[in-house]
């Protein structure tokens, strides 16, 4: 690969000064004169008929300027596959969270005395508290209507579940029975919130020409403009949706949260209004990780070779659709895991029931299909009294071979990052003490695709403006972008100022989710910067009177070696300024799509991983054997991030990604009982500290996919997939004791161990 | 959350204060709780009387027995250098107490006062025997810790007192404390359980003259583990006889199942945590000798 | 109750409100003041993102009363450099990769702030516990904690 000047080098994000000096405003800080403070008024029930709302007596509450209810919106379902969402429950409730009414008063004291003076009667109903429940012969339907919803086509529905996600492979049944020995296990795990430090945030205000502005921390601008879109009724372009900073995301601010209410709200009250999220609305009526449920059948030879797999993973996917059925179909391919399995039958399912639309959280479906699979790759190795790294090195996928739905896989790392997780938690010496021991997990990931666009224009200083649709929420995926920007078009990073999502007057982007956005974004600045060239070459040639092909882009100037003549982008951009428009660029990009055997899949809205990276984790952690309290001493992450667009920050996207994996490997859980949330509020609900995070080793390998900037891959989510599945995997090392479900608290371990003893 | 503010500079004023508004008014020390209780509506007292203005009570007095004033934050305690030493269980219950920014402000007295049954100071206080001073307009009296607090939230200070100090009187040679607590995290936890342990050994540091074992966060207030307490009582401190008073302090501790852990696995808590609490006293009388 | 009249001083600058007794330092500096680089999160002093220094001290706004900060000195993350000249540690978060989202970051600065003023030569461990009151969930602290130990390693006057 040829050097390169910027990109591939650590340098400080361009947004960094605002953020550390406050100035940087996030939609959290966003205010407008005038403006109301919104909010929400949520169902205490899981399930209930609604029976009566009277807001008569809220209405008159000092400082009260609107209150809605069902009765004053328009009768419109919405969601993303399915359409059963509604802004306010009409006759039923489903959940305990799901909103009721909304009131807007001029203090947030005025709105919080409204809200208790709203007078709610709900029948009560016996609510389905999870899959188990909703899958049961006889079981209540959570949407009586299911079957008149609109949906995706291609989903499977039928009554609970809102999608069966499959693939098949060969013939499992065969494979079972050439296989020496079968292993069946199940997995469980608890839902976790994406922890973001800033609370969902919108506010909206209309103009007289009927558009509403929404300033929001979506990941998704684009989305929530189509979204209110229906909701409100108007035309799209009767909707514009702009984000300030965004105070982190991971998936939890990907549909729309607050903005709808903000947006009615001002709508009703002609004034600006603003709603916000308090950490119980978040913990209880947010879109945190699905629970899950995983059982895998997998057979294998006598000498560690995978022969089949029948697994099926059941979502709660809560009472609406939302990001289920996807995050369902997303689930086939990570229980084939990163491994060559001739036979498969593999089945997501998203299940509702009575509790929050659990949405899409970093690696959607990732970390429970991981922690089943690279458990049962443990006790399987155990078993055969294997190594488990020889084991995996026997069958995981290599160069060329096929992902489990036939795409061809390229660029695959995986081998590199196995050896050298292993070489650097010393491997050999697996269990270095008593109660100490390692454990190893290995998974892969896509880069999701979808379009972006970008304007890149060049500046009569010779500056440049990169405009995107994207949103930066915090992982420098926009620096990443810029770097791209200014390697190409011979500039510096601080030539480069950023433009970002506002669906007014920014280009289209697909938004900032799935790892996509530094690939993405960096992709169509590529190709703005190969339409500018041809600009600037072409003014250049005009105003230099020299040949085209004697002129190169380089160091911010059009230059003529032989000639010894160069005109800069500064001069070249007011020349075009005067004559022609400026010089300006419309880049896009769309991942190519990747050819799958369409025959393997059903109910599948996500049959491939684009430019996929592979990652292997280690870990070395002690256990106390009388609390059951782990201890991690080292963990290290090996991740095959295809070009390294700016070390720095990959380090930081894969130390993040652990820290919140390791929340949900150890501490992390929203506890429900009876359709009811116990521990909505940061005290019980364990996000880890500084304390309780170890140092965590990166190891960047690079093997460059065939698509992006420079041979890079999605980098954002799956530092998040394996955490637990390496701690389970090392705590069993260190006790013998296999925990199967998550959290694997110091409760589980030690109690584990004592019924050992037994 | 509608109330008037008082700022007293005095003890004097801000005892007349309390007695005149009495339960619909609420002494506001650190705020660590009492504010986050008035945004949830939990409490809605009518009166506010902020003590930060008020001298003299946040002093710690370690001339002869040692006094700490009610203000004295969490921080304070935590870097006392004279706690270091036979009293390293003040240091050890104070410096797990949420964050810095909470541990600033927090204060003795309102960790007494509150009489949360998951406290990680006044387990300490107890195992020490302290007493604590209440001031009302009818003067001062003074209690033991231990008839303090009956319930959770619920204490023998009369609406019309101030909690001014506490009090307890300084070890015996050949003593040690020590503090330990389970949460799920390692910061920034309400203790699962908590163990404050007080040890005087004979002077030839074999035999236990003294013990007190407190336990925290397993019953409905902390309480002493006082079948524990006699087992040890005149025997060495041997491996074995750390083993039964941990054993018998689970058996008489009376936790609950909660979300943040079962009754099953707090009695297995408080079971290691004392034998560890009592075996850290013994190392430390051995260190210091 | 009514409104009552005080005085704040704000990074060395006086501002008169008006305000009632149980509004927050927090939400006074962030709706009346305009001073949003102190951050709103859970209201609970669980977080840490408000965190702000009261008299030289790391506290969270969230649980202060404004009324409280009468005749005292109140540093937000907005006083921290001096004209463009940033602080040794806001310099030091940027040099070391330590922002991401930067929502907490201005409790961080501040916290590490009064930590390294108590303690100008930390070891990361203490850095780590200083910072235990502050939550963080895309950094994972690591590159925090290299930043503030960066920072105790810059000369102290420039502290």
């Amino acid at each position: 690969m040829t050097a390169t000047r910027i990109v591939g080098r650590s340098l400080p994000r361009m947004d960094a000064p605002g953020k550390v000096t406050g100035t940087a405003i996030y939609a959290a800080d966003f205010a407008l004169p005038g403006m109301l403070h919104g909010r929400v008024l949520r169902s205490r029930d899981p399930h209930g008929r609604l029976v009566q709302i009277d807001a008569s007596r809220a209405a008159r509450v000092r400082g009260v300027r609107a209150v809605l209810t069902a009765a004053d919106v328009a009768d419109v379902r919405y969601g993303g596959s399915v359409k059963d969402e509604e802004v306010f429950a009409r006759d039923r409730v489903r959940f305990a969270g799901q909103p009721l009414a909304a009131v807007a008063a001029t203090s947030p004291e005025a709105a919080a005395e409204a809200l208790a003076a709203i007078e709610v009667a709900v029948e009560p109903l016996p609510p389905i508290v999870d899959v188990t429940d909703a899958l049961a012969a006889g079981a209540p339907l959570v949407h009586e209507g299911w079957a008149s919803y609109a949906a995706l086509p291609i989903l499977h529905r039928d009554g609970n579940v809102c999608n069966r996600a499959r693939i098949v492979v060969g013939d499992v049944e065969r494979g079972f029975e050439e296989a020496d020995r079968i292993f069946e296990h199940r997995f469980v795990t608890r839902s976790v919130h994406q922890g973001y430090t800033e609370p969902r945030a919108a506010v909206a205000q209309w103009d007289s020409a009927g558009q509403v502005t929404v300033w929001s921390n979506t990941q998704l601008p684009f989305e929530i403009q189509s979204t209110l879109s229906e909701i409100l009724q108007v035309p799209v372009s009767k909707v514009r949706v702009v984000v300030p900073g965004v105070g982190g995301g991971f998936g939890g601010k990907l549909r729309v949260g607050v903005e709808h209410f903000a947006a009615l709200l001002a709508r009703k009250t002609g004034r600006a209004v603003k709603v916000m999220t308090t950490s119980e609305e978040e913990l209880t009526a947010a879109y945190a990780r699905q629970p899950a449920i995983v059982e895998l059948k997998t057979g294998v030879t006598t000498d560690g070779r995978l022969l089949a797999r029948e697994g099926r993973l059941w979502f709660d996917t809560g009472a609406f659709a939302g990001s289920g059925p996807g995050v369902a179909s997303v689930a086939t391919l990570m229980l084939a895991g990163p491994y060559r399995i001739p036979h498969l039958l593999l089945e997501g399912y998203a299940v509702y029931t009575n509790k929050t639309n659990f949405g899409s959280f970093r690696a959607p479906s990732g970390p429970q299909a991981n922690f089943a699979v690279e458990s049962q790759m443990d006790i399987i190795a155990d078993a055969l009294h294997l190594d488990p790294l020889d084991f995996r090195l026997r069958n995981i996928v290599r160069e060329g071979e096929e992902g489990p739905t036939g795409q061809v896989l390229t660029a695959v790392g995986l081998e590199e990052c196995l050896r050298k997780v292993a070489d650097a938690i010393g491997w050999k010496d697996r269990r270095p003490a008593p109660g100490r021991g390692k454990g190893i997990a290995c998974g892969w990931w896509t880069t999701t695709g979808g379009s972006s666009g970008v304007y890149v224009k060049i500046n009569p200083d010779g500056t440049v403006a990169l405009n995107t649709g994207a949103a930066e929420i915090g992982t420098a995926a926009l620096t990443g972008a810029a770097q791209v920007l200014a390697e190409d078009l011979g500039v510096e990073l601080a030539d480069i100022n950023v433009v970002s999502a506002d669906t007014l007057s920014t280009p289209f982007d697909f938004g900032a989710q799935g790892s996509r956005t530094a690939f993405a974004v960096g992709n169509a600045c590529r190709a703005a910067v190969a339409d500018l060239k041809r600009q600037v070459i072409a003014l250049g040639a005009r105003q230099l009177g020299v040949d085209e092909s004697a002129l190169e882009l380089r160091d911010g100037a059009v230059v003529a070696p032989a000639e010894g003549k160069r005109a800069t982008l500064a001069e070249l951009a007011r020349i075009s300024q005067a004559s022609g428009g400026g010089l300006i660029a419309h880049g896009t990009f769309v991942a190519p799509p990747t050819p799958y055997d369409a025959k393997r899949v059903e109910g599948h809205v996500y049959p491939v991983f684009h430019s996929p990276s592979f990652h292997a984790h280690a870990v070395d952690l002690s256990v106390d054997a009388d609390t059951g309290e782990v201890t991690i001493h080292r963990y290290v992450v090996a991740q095959d991030v295809g070009f390294a667009m700016n070390p720095t920050y990959i380090e930081g996207q894969i130390e993040g990604g652990v820290a919140q994996g390791l929340g949900q490997a150890l501490s992390e859980e929203i506890v429900y009982d009876a359709g009811r949330v116990l521990n909505a509020n940061l005290t019980d609900y364990k996000m880890p500290t500084a304390v309780d995070v170890p140092r965590i080793e990166s190891i960047l390998v690079q093997h460059p996919s065939l698509v992006g900037p420079f041979g890079a891959k999605g980098v954002g989510e799956p530092p998040n997939i394996e955490p637990p599945a390496a701690v389970a995997n090392a705590v069993a090392s260190a006790t013998g004791v296999r925990i199967t479900s998550l959290p694997i608290t110091a409760e589980k371990v030690a109690l584990a161990l004592r019924e050992r003893e037994r | 959350m509608h109330f008037e503010y008082h700022e007293p500079t005095s003890v004097r004023e801000a005892v007349e204060l309390g007695a005149r508004f009495g339960a619909d008014g609420r002494f506001l020390a650190g705020g660590t709780d009492l504010l986050i209780q008035m945004r949830r509506g939990q409490l809605r007292p009518r009166h506010v009387v902020s003590l930060h203005r008020v001298p003299g009570l946040d002093a710690i007095d370690v001339d002869g027995a040692v006094t700490l004033g009610a203000l004295v934050t969490h921080r304070r305690l935590e870097r006392e250098p004279s706690f270091r030493g036979a009293l390293q269980a003040l240091i050890e219950g104070a410096e797990v107490v949420g964050g810095h920014q909470i541990r600033n402000v927090a204060t003795v007295g309102g960790n007494i006062v509150n009489a949360s049954p998951a406290a990680d100071v006044a387990p300490v206080l107890l195992a020490l025997d302290a007493e604590v001073t209440c001031l009302g307009p009818g003067g001062e009296r003074s209690l033991p810790l231990e008839a303090f607090a009956s319930a959770p939230g619920v204490t023998a200070r009369r609406p019309d007192e101030l909690l001014t100090r506490a009090r307890f009187a300084r070890l015996p040679p050949h003593s040690a404390t020590a503090f330990l607590k389970a949460g799920r995290r390692r910061a920034m936890e309400i203790s699962l359980v908590c163990v404050a342990a007080r040890v005087t050994l004979d002077a030839s540091r074999e035999r236990c003259l003294d013990v007190r074992i407190v336990l925290g966060a397993v019953a409905p207030t902390a309480m002493r583990a006082r079948a524990a307490e006699l087992g040890l009582r005149g025997q060495p401190l041997t491996a074995q006889a750390l083993r039964e008073a941990g054993r018998a302090a689970a058996g008489e501790c009376r936790p609950i199942s909660d979300v943040r852990a079962s009754a099953r696995y707090r009695a297995l808590l408080v079971a290691t945590l004392v034998e560890r609490a009592l075996a850290r006293c013994g190392e430390r009388i051995r260190q210091a000798a | 109750m009514g409104k009552l009249a005080l005085s704040l001083t704000i990074n060395g600058e006086s501002h008169d409100v008006l305000v009632e007794p149980h509004r927050t330092l927090l939400d006074v500096l962030r709706t009346d003041l305009g001073l949003t680089g102190t951050k709103e999160n859970c209201l609970d002093a669980e977080c840490g993102v408000c965190t702000l220094l009261l008299d030289g001290m790391a506290v969270n706004a969230c649980i202060v009363l404004a009324v409280q900060c009468r005749d005292r000195t109140v540093v937000t993350i907005e006083g921290l450099a001096v004209g463009a000249e940033l602080h040794p540690l806001q310099r030091a978060f940027i040099d070391a990769g330590a922002v991401q989202c930067g929502y907490c970051i201005p409790g961080m600065i501040l916290a590490a702030r009064a930590y390294l003023d108590e303690n100008p030569t930390p070891s990361e461990a203490e850095v780590r516990e200083a910072l235990a009151g502050n939550l963080c969930r895309c950094t994972g602290y690591q590159k925090i904690v290299d930043a503030v130990m960066r920072a105790a390693g810059a000369p102290a006057a420039a502290r």
